[in-house]
């Protein structure tokens, strides 16, 4: 069997939008999620029952379906209540409100890892609670955060493959396009899985770099903190 | 510490009877487990009190309600003729007169020493930044280790990240301080610069509450002694008479199992 480099070839301008597209989708959705993660954490450490509780729900629900089911029910559920949203619409929100569940659990186990004693001291000072968490825990959580939520971004990039099977023609999309017009499904989807590696590669390097930035990865003295 | 009859090298003050803190018939659970019970006393303005007792006995519990970072269930706390509740606003202000050293420090490592001193100033007393460094710089040359300014609390030791901790309560200039346990955490060699520090601001007429197991220090710096046990004040006496003629038989037993040594 010979490895057919002209299909590839010859079909790139369809897999470079794919390859656009996913990025367009997980730069987009990563933010969002992020963003989520902390207004849901917020509220699921809050001592107001209803926030907490709302939170609670919000991340079990998600956390416990399946990304596919939930990208079925956003899209072909919300026509029936009068929204019609596009497929890539569909995508951004179910991507962010996915990965905004398992980001809230991330920060609120960050949260929880941050000594007591600083919440003692930030309490004992008469510092109010906004502002001693913005300054004094948040600062903290970097270290607890930026790893596993390097991983959930991971995950939301690979997921995002799964918005293919509502027309939204990213990475995964694309190969089943280019594959149909030549019958190359090796071909096709080794160069797919190349294309994810090299995306996910460049967003660790990123994260790294993050990383290095505040100090997680500090090759001096290997302290969490500076 | 087997010298009974230590000199009071430090004068006290002449008391002049304004109740600071006050607390009355105050309980606490923790679930069915009852850590105060009945707790009745009250702090005058630049009085110094040494709490002591075995551990578990509730001395850290009793001052951690102080300033709310434990609720209370029943009784009342009245800081200044103010009682505790829950309302954030008033317990907030509260906090801020009342300064606090923990066992562990508490420094926020993410700061330097510095920054550490200024947060609160800026953030509660609304001071510019160079005011709040000038105030900052002040008291770290009172705990002498002004020239440690920018370093962070990681590259300090214990004994100065206590300093620094004591520097940064008084930064907020409170009308009491609460000691938890502040040498307990230290190497040996340590824990004298920590007490010669408290001892000064003993002397300059600091209202203090102060839960150790330095008797030294209490006996020298205290005004009163306060022995807890199982949640509850057994006994309280000026220091000479705790530590010399101490009537309950727990406070004798709690005082020879410490002497022993």
């Amino acid at each position: 069997m010979t490895f057919d480099y002209m299909a590839i070839w010859n079909n790139r301008d369809i897999l470079i939008d794919g390859v656009l597209t996913t990025l367009l989708v997980s730069t987009i959705a990563i933010p969002i999620g992020i963003c989520i993660g902390i207004a849901i954490c917020m509220m699921r450490i809050s001592e107001n029952r209803l926030l907490r509780w709302s939170a609670i729900g919000y991340i079990e629900v998600i956390r416990n379906i399946p990304f596919l089911i939930l990208i079925f029910l956003v899209f072909y559920a919300l026509p029936f209540y009068g929204m019609r949203i596009s497929g890539l619409a569909t995508g951004f929100i179910c991507l962010s409100i996915y990965g905004g569940a398992y980001f809230a659990e991330i920060f609120r186990g960050g949260i929880q890892s941050v000594a007591t004693g600083q919440f003692d001291a930030s309490k004992a000072l008469g510092l109010k609670y906004s502002f001693y968490m913005r300054r004094v825990i948040f600062p903290q959580l970097y270290q607890y955060i930026i790893p596993p939520g390097t991983n959930i971004a991971l995950t939301m990039i690979k997921e995002s493959s799964l918005l293919s099977m509502i027309t939204v023609a990213e990475l995964t999309y694309a190969a089943h396009d280019v594959n149909g017009r030549t019958f190359t499904p090796i071909e096709t989807f080794t160069t797919i899985a190349l294309l994810y590696w090299l995306i996910s590669t460049l967003f660790l390097k990123l994260t790294h770099i993050l990383q290095v930035k505040f100090g997680i990865e500090d090759a001096q003295d290997g302290l969490a903190i500076r | 510490m087997t010298q009974k009859t230590a000199a009071l090298t430090v004068a006290s003050p002449k008391l002049n009877q304004e109740v600071l803190i006050e607390i009355r018939k105050m309980n606490k659970w923790y679930g069915q487990f009852q850590v105060l019970k009945d707790i009745d006393f009250s702090v005058y303005t630049g009085e110094r009190v040494v709490i002591c007792g075995p551990s578990g006995s509730g001395k850290s519990t009793l001052i951690r309600c102080i300033n709310r970072l434990e609720v209370h269930q029943q009784g009342d706390i009245i800081f200044d003729g103010i009682t505790l509740t829950d309302e954030l606003k008033s317990i907030d202000k509260i906090r801020s007169e009342i300064g606090m050293c923990f066992q562990q420090f508490n420094l926020f490592p993410h700061l330097s020493v510095l920054e550490n001193l200024i947060l609160a100033p800026m953030s509660v007393r609304n001071l510019s930044r160079t005011k709040a460094e000038e105030l900052g710089l002040h008291y770290l040359e009172k705990v002498k280790i002004q020239d440690q300014a920018g370093k962070y609390p990681s590259q300090l030791s214990g004994g100065q990240q206590q300093r620094v901790a004591i520097a940064r309560a008084l930064c907020m200039q409170p009308r009491v301080m609460l000691f938890d346990e502040p040498t307990s955490a230290l190497d040996p060699e340590m824990i004298s610069e920590v007490l010669d520090t408290m001892e000064e601001l003993a002397t300059e007429g600091m209202t203090m509450i102060c839960v150790t197991h330095e008797m030294g220090f209490a006996r020298k710096v205290a005004d009163r002694v306060i022995f807890m046990d199982a949640g509850q004040i057994v006994e309280e006496n000026d220091p000479i008479n705790f530590f010399d003629n101490p009537q309950n038989s727990r406070t004798q037993k709690f005082l020879k199992q410490i002497f022993e040594h």
